[in-house]
């Protein structure tokens, strides 16, 4: 379902071993949010045709 | 690599963000309320801050430090996303002609008029000689991908299908069509091989569809289309591409309230390609399209929220995940390189080689050809390094905009083709920021996922997290 609002986002804890860990309070807006993930690089696609799924390929 | 955080080059600690070897972070308006967006474009990294905490958090903040200690993974990430790709996917158009004269289509209209079909014989040659070529480059366990393409593919519909029953086991298959021939036992045949699917359409009316997309003979395709989408409900791997022109700016909100009700699991609202002239005469203005655009995606996340059911607009996904997670793209125009002649290439009905479908029309970009040249020299060819070359970093203004790696410039055709070379500026960069700068709005305000693919970033997919920074 549809995600609600920042809440969520602000509850979630820092990962990255260099990155610096905080759990955020429910009511405030978190000051700062930086996330990135990564995976193997397929990305085929281009404006004509769109790569329906990931996971086909395998 | 430019901009890499190190010690090592320089006798500066990197401790100061835009000093010596420190992080270069540039900030940027959102358009939010209560965050701007900082930016470091050499590795792709960003941080949205809240506008009172900008202060502390340039000057003496966790944040630096972390980004210190993964800036070079980063940079070496994005690195070889631009510049170490190898070709896992080739565009295969079986046919010059069309039975459509669509206003901005990129194919000259001679070809698509009376051009040659590749026979049977030719087209299931071409895939074994593909098939070798991607056995050389694929990793372990992936197959390469082809998709046909047009033109019209389903034009040599009995050359197409007989090549994908040969090599049924050898690729992934794509095809990309007008519709006009997909009829019930054509849907029963791929859907059955679980060939992905893709049409267009571009109004939710036939007057607005009719703007741009006739026959030959004026006739209008709208119905057929819808008969064709109407069929496909239910079939998971397809999707609807809707070009916005000036024609349709107006009804991209009722599109997606068609293409919803039409169960469209993934659709593309792209921005007309402006590589030949014809397309130029119903190119809407960047401030225009970008605020219907932002209209249709609005009305999509109201779709899913009354519904529960979503449905991806993906070139707009696209510029999520460039932001999200720069390897986890599926679209490859919106980074530069683009992903012409290096993650894929495109192959004619005659053989020619070209680095895109978007060039096919372009005789100048023919890097070779596929029976009588080495593919691997083809992709080394001026045609094609002409295109591979083309960096964001060395395009004015791109190579100082802070989103450039979200972006890429795109697309080098039209850049050739309509501004003037390679070394200019792609089309519709306005309408880029404001696609970027909603996109993170959208994260600031907890949204994001809700315009991705469900489990786009299920770690049993191969997706990980390398950097998760929130603080209150």
């Amino acid at each position: 379902m549809p995600s609600t609002d920042i809440k969520q986002q602000a509850a979630k804890i820092a990962v990255s071993g260099a990155a610096t860990t905080a759990v955020c309070g429910a009511e405030a807006k978190p000051a700062i949010i930086a996330t990135r993930k990564r995976c193997e690089a397929e990305g085929v696609g281009l404006s004509h045709y769109v790569l329906m799924d990931r996971k086909a390929v395998r | 690599m430019s901009g890499v955080v190190s010690t090592a080059r320089a006798p500066s600690a990197g401790r100061y963000a835009n000093l010596g070897c420190g992080a270069s972070l540039i900030p940027f308006d959102i358009g939010h309320a209560d965050y701007v967006a900082l930016s470091d474009p050499a590795s792709a990294f960003w941080a949205l801050v809240r506008k009172d905490k900008l202060a502390d958090t340039l000057t003496d903040s966790a944040l630096m430090a972390g980004y210190r200690a993964k800036a070079d993974d980063f940079a070496r990430e994005l690195h070889a996303l631009r510049f170490e790709l190898k070709p896992s996917a080739v565009y295969v158009n079986p046919t010059e002609r069309c039975n459509l004269n669509c206003t901005y289509c990129y194919i000259p209209e001679g070809m698509r008029r009376s051009g040659q079909h590749m026979s049977t014989d030719r087209l299931v040659e071409a895939l074994g000689r593909l098939k070798s070529y991607f056995s050389t480059v694929m990793p372990e366990g992936r197959k390469p991908r082809v998709i046909f393409h047009g033109a019209e593919p389903l034009m040599n519909q009995a050359a197409l299908f007989s090549a994908i029953d040969t090599f049924k086991d050898e690729y992934v298959f794509g095809v990309q069509t007008n519709a006009t021939l997909l009829d019930e036992e054509a849907i029963e045949f791929l859907s059955a091989r679980n060939v992905s699917i893709g049409l267009s359409l571009d109004g939710p009316l036939a007057e607005t569809t009719d703007a741009t997309r006739l026959t030959f003979g004026g006739k209008s395709v709208h119905d057929k289309v819808l008969r064709a989408m109407e069929s496909l409900r239910g079939y998971s791997a397809w999707s609807v591409i809707a070009t916005c022109t000036e024609k349709n700016l107006d009804q991209l909100v009722p599109l997606v309230d068609l293409f919803h009700a039409h169960e469209v699991p993934t659709c593309m609202l792209n921005a007309v390609r402006c590589t030949l002239p014809g397309a130029r005469t119903v190119r809407p203005d960047d401030e225009a399209l970008a605020h219907a655009f932002i209209a249709a995606l609005e009305r999509t996340h109201a779709l899913y929220r009354e519904t529960g059911r979503k449905m991806v607009v993906a070139n707009f996904a696209n510029i999520l995940l460039a932001i999200l997670a720069p390897t986890a793209r599926r679209l490859m125009c919106d980074i530069s390189p683009c992903g012409g002649g290096r993650a894929f290439f495109a192959l004619a009905p005659d053989g020619g080689l070209f680095p895109c479908s978007e060039f096919i029309g372009l005789d100048a970009f023919r890097g070779g050809n596929l029976f009588t040249d080495r593919i691997e020299d083809v992709l080394e060819s001026e045609a094609f390094r002409t295109v591979t070359g083309r960096d964001v970093d060395r395009i004015d203004p791109c190579k100082g905009c802070a989103i450039r790696h979200f972006c890429g410039s795109p697309c080098p055709a039209e850049a050739h083709e309509m501004n003037g070379g390679m070394d200019r500026v792609g089309a519709f960069c306005g309408f880029y920021e404001e696609q970027t700068r909603y996109a993170f709005r959208l994260i600031a305000d907890g949204k994001a996922n809700d315009f991705l693919w469900d489990g786009w970033d299920a770690e049993d997919g191969g997706v990980e997290t390398s950097f998760d920074f929130v603080l209150p």
